[in-house]
């Protein structure tokens, strides 16, 4: 198998984000260039290669641009300037409790994403009970998501996301959800995906404990810009230097 | 020209996914009540007889026209009408409903309006074949003219989700368009010639102007099949006019795709 094929590249990847003073503005800045907004750079002339096989972690404070580079990995939003390439299967879990359709209910819900991600019905079928006992719901996965707490929905779009064999996995956040038990399993799922069919893991989190347990290679972002990139260990020590290092 | 390939492109590739979305979408708006499908009925069948009964004994009117009873007058354009404020208001309301299909996955956000449009279309048929039905039990056989039901279901079709395409990816950039959408279309429907026999307007040049709305070709070419007896081709002069409409709306769903379509995700 070819475990150095690039999966992922940013190449002088830059986003800007328009901020209006209202929606008002911002629906007359589709008819004329006049109306002013103020501009956000949120990711600034960011390079780099991940390769299959990977696993990278995003550290950074609020607001470092970590998320905004994960939505442009997933193809949800677009990159102002610069140059994306994606080669594989990518199934995000981005922000806990959404990516669902709220009135139907976990079951039609694990079909639909399923069916999105691009699965046959009969693939589906076979992942489902998988994914209905992983996600530990129970009776529960044949009511509307909108009557889930977040915690639930939370588990269920893990379940969903990581049961559905994906080539490259993208994680925000949300290995943080539910009590320790399902955190354990998450993990174990997680590192066996990743060993077992080479899966590239790319994981956003401030916690470093987890960032140190899942990655081998860790990028610092800062006020848009890519600052550090290597081994985690010393990404972490960039990071957060030792002395308020947790753990 | 780009964009056109672009959005066919998207279509073709997700065209299962398009029509399961379609699929879950019907089943979403009806399956949570407990009458479930029947609501797709309730409504239309309260608002034509309110209608009909506002008509035939409130508001002057209500007379037969062309030899059929009012009421079997207004239905073929009142059902149409149906379809055509689904898509006027939740068309264009589209893209916000399934924001997590925007926001949280790899999705093509150009097909949206077309799933929406074919949930639409299923109820649609299902109310024409009502119509049929009462048209037959009430003694009006098929008869050639009704072949041509389908080309002003294709004209509609292609209308509104065209308008849905455009209005959709504005009304996600701004909730205000969505309201004002929202507030028009009750006088749409009452500018249209729905409730009302637009041949019977004096004013030549109004009646001119009248063309101009699809929801009026539309409306009226449903009752041309059921009771004006006339192909659509003894009525170019509608159609160039049509087409022409549908043309404008079609390159201005292409331009805010063009504009709009690398912001949505980041407002939504």
């Amino acid at each position: 198998m070819d475990s150095n094929k690039v999966v992922i590249e940013f190449k002088n990847v830059t986003k800007r984000y328009k901020l209006y003073k209202n929606d008002k503005q911002r629906l007359f800045a589709v008819f004329s260039k006049r109306v002013k907004y103020k501009e956000k750079l949120a990711v600034n002339d960011v390079s780099f290669q991940i390769r299959q096989g990977e696993s990278v972690a995003f550290l950074g404070k609020n607001g470092a641009g970590k998320s905004t580079i994960l939505k442009m990995m997933t193809e949800v939003a677009f990159p102002t300037s610069g140059e994306i390439m994606i080669d594989g299967r990518v199934s995000a879990l981005l922000e806990l409790s959404s990516g669902f359709d709220m009135e139907m209910t976990g079951r039609d819900n694990i079909y639909l994403k399923g069916q999105l991600y691009g699965l046959k019905n009969s693939e589906i079928a076979e992942l489902e009970d998988t994914i209905v006992e992983f996600a530990e719901l129970d009776e529960y996965i044949d009511q509307p998501v909108r009557t889930y707490s977040s915690g639930m929905r939370a588990r269920l779009g893990f379940a969903v996301s990581i049961n559905i064999r994906p080539e490259i996995l993208i994680v925000d956040e949300a290995l943080s959800v539910g009590d320790k038990e399902f955190r354990k399993k998450c993990r174990q799922k997680v590192n066996e995906i990743i060993e077992k069919n080479n899966v590239t893991l790319v994981f956003v989190t401030h916690s470093i404990s987890m960032a140190k347990e899942f990655c081998k290679r860790g990028i610092v972002m800062k006020k848009g810009k890519l600052v550090y990139d290597s081994d985690i260990n010393d990404a972490i020590k960039f990071y957060d230097p030792p002395k308020t290092a947790k753990k | 020209m780009g964009t056109i390939k672009t959005i066919v492109g998207e279509h073709v590739e997700w065209r299962s996914q398009i029509l399961k979305l379609a699929k879950a979408d019907i089943i979403k708006t009806y399956s949570g009540a407990a009458l479930g499908w029947s609501w797709a009925l309730v409504r239309p069948v309260i608002m034509i007889s309110v209608f009909w009964f506002a008509f035939t004994y409130g508001l002057r009117g209500g007379k037969p026209i062309e030899g059929f009873p009012f009421i079997l007058w207004m239905i073929p354009g009142f059902i149409s009408w149906f379809y055509m404020s689904d898509m006027l208001t939740q068309g264009a309301g589209c893209i916000r409903k399934y924001k997590f299909l925007v926001t949280k996955m790899k999705f093509p956000v150009s097909t949206i309006p077309t799933f929406m449009s074919m949930s639409k279309l299923a109820i649609h048929l299902v109310l024409m074949c009502i119509v049929v039905f009462i048209f037959v039990i009430t003694g009006h056989f098929p008869d050639v003219y009704w072949l041509q039901l389908p080309f002003y279901m294709l004209c509609m079709i292609a209308f509104f989700t065209a308008w849905a395409l455009f209005a959709s990816l504005l009304a996600a950039m701004s909730v205000d368009f969505l309201n004002l959408v929202k507030s028009v279309t009750q006088a749409i429907f009452w500018l249209s010639g729905i409730m009302w026999d637009i041949n019977r307007i004096n004013s030549p040049k109004i009646q001119f102007i009248m063309h101009f709305n699809p929801v009026t070709y539309v409306a009226t070419g449903y009752r041309n099949c059921f009771i004006y007896k006339v192909w659509f081709w003894e009525q170019a002069d509608r159609l160039a006019i049509f087409v022409i409409v549908l043309i404008v709306m079609i390159i201005l769903a292409l331009w805010a795709y063009k504009k709009l379509i690398k912001e949505i995700p980041d407002v939504l």
